[in-house]
């Protein structure tokens, strides 16, 4: 199959959720997450690489991330987000794929449907891990952004 | 609703809109089957059983791959209903979808039984018995109609052209989970590659749109599951694997029969 060919195919398509299920939202949520992780790593190596380029270079870097100003704590507290979802949904799919946890036994189908591998285990976890998720990112909120004026 | 709007992505347009009067148990096939006859003869779908047997009239419909034929307008909350081809597969016309590629995906996984001893297998004069219980292993899979609304879903088969696909996954998982089948090693090595299950991350929309609850989310996770046991972990054997022969003579025979099987309870009928 010619990929420029199919219809509707490509990255743009594959995150695009709407209409489905909860897991594939939060497959479009774990794709961004793993996204912004990889850029911070990126910028966070380039950073610390400055160490071994002198002092003055390690104190041009600091000063420039300075001069970001409450966009710093900002950027840090979506980093701090993207890990904590990252992490914990990492864990359910791990689960999913590796253990075959939350997915149910093969049934027979009795209408109307009901996938047992989006049943009420997998919503569950996944609600869970949501929820879980937003509580400690606001408490990062709280301990990354209260001493700037941010909030 | 007295009235619903058809917005229809038809191939060198933007989007045909038709207007047509709401009946009340209509579906969009019967919308698009009434545009056909009474305002434009050129629209281009395909459709057969008109009762979600045949997966004919796969469509994405408001955004969501499903059957034409299984989806009440009334279910959607619209009067405005968009009709697009399924995604992930080249169009050929309007709504018709080039389904060639996806029946060869189907193919490569050799979607049927495999015995090491050919004669046996072409000059079988006895049926193969399976249990009850063995049967509810990969029955749920057996129910696929192929009408591709799982590949048009999936978000790694959007970006992977080379993926095997969740239904082409969950049909080798069929046969590997049967007792009766003995080309575990064949079918493995088509699935266990960078294109076959690992590519899966379980975003489940195969298992959400799939129109029968054939479940292939499951299935690929059980696919996997199998093949980390057997290739990481070196156990052996295959999901309820026990030697399955030809029914030895008498077994078929009036008064030896199997339990029946009650597929209400999904067990064998005690009696």
């Amino acid at each position: 199959m010619k990929e420029e060919r199919r219809y509707k195919s490509g990255l743009i398509p594959s995150l695009n959720p709407f209409g489905f299920n909860i897991e594939r939202w939060s497959y479009t949520v774990h794709r961004a997450t793993g996204v912004i992780l990889v850029g911070y790593l990126t910028a966070h190596i380039f950073e610390t690489f400055q160490l071994g380029a002198g002092s003055a270079a390690w104190a041009n870097t600091m000063a420039a991330l300075r001069s970001l100003g409450p966009l710093e704590m900002v950027g840090l507290w979506i980093v701090a987000g993207s890990a904590l979802y990252h992490g914990a949904n990492g864990i359910r799919l791990i689960l999913n794929e590796v253990f075959g946890k939350l997915m149910g036994k093969p049934i027979l189908p009795v209408y109307p449907y009901s996938p047992t591998s989006l049943g009420r285990n997998q919503r569950v976890a996944v609600w869970t891990i949501t929820a879980v998720v937003l509580l400690l990112w606001a408490w990062a909120g709280l301990y990354l952004l209260a001493g700037l004026g941010v909030i | 609703m007295d009235s619903v709007t058809l917005k229809v992505a038809r191939t060198g347009l933007t989007r045909a809109s038709y207007e047509l009067k709401y009946r009340k148990g209509m579906t969009v096939l019967d919308a698009l089957i009434e545009v056909r006859e009474r305002q434009d003869s050129t629209l281009g779908y395909r459709h057969s059983c008109r009762m979600g047997i045949c997966g004919s009239c796969g469509m994405t419909i408001q955004g969501v791959p499903r059957l034409a034929c299984q989806t009440q307008v009334s279910s959607l909350n619209s009067d405005t209903i968009t009709v697009e081809p399924l995604h992930n597969m080249t169009v050929i016309r309007d709504l018709v979808v080039d389904i060639g590629p996806f029946f060869r995906l189907h193919r490569s996984v050799k979607p049927y039984l495999i015995r090491n001893d050919i004669q046996e297998r072409d000059h079988s004069e006895r049926e193969y018995r399976v249990l009850a219980e063995e049967v509810r292993r990969f029955l749920q899979f057996d129910y696929c109609i192929m009408c591709g609304l799982c590949y048009a879903a999936c978000p790694t088969a959007a970006l992977d052209p080379m993926y095997t696909g969740p239904q082409a996954i969950t049909q080798a998982y069929r046969y590997m989970a049967d007792p009766r089948d003995e080309g575990w090693e064949q079918r493995v090595d088509l699935l266990d590659t960078t294109h076959g299950v690992w590519r899966c991350h379980m975003a489940g929309a195969c298992s959400f749109v799939c129109p029968k609850d054939v479940d292939p989310a499951k299935a690929i996770q059980m696919a996997r599951m199998e093949i980390l046991k057997k290739r990481i972990l070196r156990k052996k054997g295959k999901p309820g694997s026990r030697p399955v022969a030809p029914s030895a003579p008498g077994q078929g025979k009036p008064g030896t029969k199997a339990p029946p099987f009650d597929f209400a309870e999904g067990r064998t009928k005690e009696t």
